[in-house]
């Protein structure tokens, strides 16, 4: 991505925003992550692909550390978490400080929405950035309308989500995320749990997202929109990266037999 | 009828002691009762196991139990126990462990603590912890993520049960006429001990009471309607201007 943004530094090309070594989750016996290894530079747009099951969800929840990884080094915004680990190298705890620090820098968007529903669209939008980053009300009000401005969702400020369309909520959950400014942007199957005829509003405003260069990585069911807007698609396969690169090298170069088979039906 | 005795100034201060008296402890009941709630419903669902089963079996025991021989057990039970323990007289506390008002105030108190503490636990578990995650994941701490998403949703589910608890311990207030507290029967009680009257004392109680159940349903009606995201409620009684959008799949 060569768009240049207000939000990034001038070499951001060069920095990495993900830096993801030899990853592995295990839910008991069930390892989901065996081995994953994931390079986001800043300013790029990554898209991870797969079949339901292959790991997508839960290595993207890594990422801000909704899961706690079993294996495996994570740096995410320039900073290495630091994790505790027993004598055998596994994960067993967490700095949580440095989480709570983390998680300002790296905002998700959800399935399913996960608005706070007692809350209006502007308190939804206003919430993390006077509690975390101890905004000023004035201020975070601000930001929130400047942001529901941008994903066409500030006619229903007043409103509560529950009397928004699921594109509509979608939108203000987008728009929550941004108001944190965000170094990386969290997307997880975000068009989902949409009816089909509001899903291209959602990815609409993803698009421009992309096109301002913001770092994104998201999870997707939608390859067509994948192939377009990112710089890197990832397949996961049962738990390895089975393929990754650009989208060409993804959806019409790939070697990889079961990664071929997946994006037919979009080729 | 006879009401003449309402002239009497003794029995005027006998019945607004026991009003004022009957006011003080709904507020401290509730007040600290709801709190107590909210700490054996996180305990039930949160607390390290001896905790939880703790608060399960203060939960067991308080509802199971009839109010008013947990009120006898701590003022003639307890209150005696306290009361032989050498130095206990002297100290600092005693006028407290004296008095009856604090007897029956701790008996109310463990009793909304335990029945709405059930409720609360109920309403907690229900709201889908999605909303939560959201909160941790842009970095709310644990204490925010409770304050500020889960205890505020879960009020906001149960808010008309925990209205009706309120009631149910406005009408329980009467029970303290039997540790030699002033209540509003206790006035009654002397009234009709004095006078040999006895529907027109009761009836008078009884009105009060009515008037004060009135206007606690208004009041906390009004804190349900202006409890924040309960509108969605207030709409769908009302035949408002239906919301242009889609339903929401929830």
């Amino acid at each position: 991505m060569t768009s240049s943004s207000q939000a990034l530094s001038p070499d951001a090309s060069h920095r990495l925003a993900v830096e993801v070594h030899h990853l592995v989750k295990r839910y008991g016996d069930l390892e989901v992550l065996r081995d994953v290894s994931l390079e986001v530079p800043e300013g790029s747009v990554t898209s991870i692909i797969g079949a339901s099951g292959s790991g997508k969800s839960t290595l993207l929840r890594c990422l801000n550390l909704l899961e706690r990884p079993d294996q495996g080094d994570l740096a995410i915004a320039d900073e290495t978490i630091r994790f505790d680990r027993n004598p055998q190298g596994d994960i067993v705890g967490l700095d949580r400080r440095q989480l709570q620090r983390l998680r300002a820098k790296v905002s998700m968007v959800f399935q399913q929405f996960n608005l706070w529903p007692h809350l209006t669209v502007l308190g939804n939008v206003t919430e993390a950035p006077m509690r975390v980053q101890g905004l000023s009300k004035r201020r975070a009000i601000e930001r929130a309308e400047h942001y529901l401005e941008r994903v066409g969702m500030a006619d229903k400020r007043d409103g509560y989500p529950a009397f928004l369309s699921g594109g509509q909520q979608q939108r203000v959950a987008i728009a929550r995320a941004l108001a944190m400014e965000p170094r990386l942007l969290l997307f997880d199957e975000p068009t989902s749990a949409l009816d089909p005829e509001r899903v291209s509003e959602v990815l609409g405003v993803i698009r421009d997202l992309a096109a301002e260069g913001r770092t994104m990585v998201m999870v997707t069911h939608e390859m067509a929109f994948a192939r377009e807007v990112s710089d890197q698609v990832v397949f996961l396969d049962r738990g390895f990266v089975g393929e990754a690169g650009s989208p060409r090298q993804v959806f019409e170069e790939s070697r990889d037999p079961r990664c071929r088979r997946f994006v037919a039906p979009a080729a | 009828m006879d009401f003449s005795w309402l002239q009497d100034p003794f029995y005027q201060e006998y019945l607004i002691e026991g009003f004022v008296n009957t006011l003080w402890l709904l507020a401290v009941s509730a007040v600290a009762g709801m709190t107590l709630a909210v700490a054996v419903a996180m305990a039930r669902l949160k607390g390290p196991r001896p905790l939880a089963m703790l608060a399960k079996g203060f939960t067991i025991v308080m509802r199971g139990t009839p109010l008013l021989v947990q009120l006898f057990f701590f003022y003639y039970g307890v209150g005696r126990l306290l009361e032989g323990i050498p130095g206990v007289q002297d100290s600092a506390i005693w006028p407290l462990l004296r008095d009856p008002f604090f007897y029956g105030a701790l008996t109310f108190t463990l009793s909304v603590g335990a029945y709405s503490g059930e409720v609360l636990r109920g309403a907690l578990a229900s709201v889908p912890p999605g909303e939560r995650e959201a909160g941790r994941a842009f970095g709310m701490s644990p204490f925010q993520v409770f304050a500020r998403l889960w205890l505020p949703r879960a009020v906001q589910r149960c808010l008309p049960t925990l209205t009706g608890e309120m009631i149910l311990l406005l009408k329980s207030v009467p029970l303290v006429s039997t540790i030699a507290l002033m209540d509003l029967l206790q006035a009654a009680n002397i009234i009709r001990d004095e006078t040999f009257l006895v529907y027109e004392p009761l009836m008078l109680i009884a009105g009060i009471y009515l008037a004060m159940t009135v206007v606690l349903t208004l009041v906390l009606r009004q804190v349900e309607r202006h409890f924040p995201g309960m509108q969605p409620t207030r709409r769908r009684r009302l035949p408002l201007r239906r919301a242009e959008s889609a339903p929401c799949k929830h």
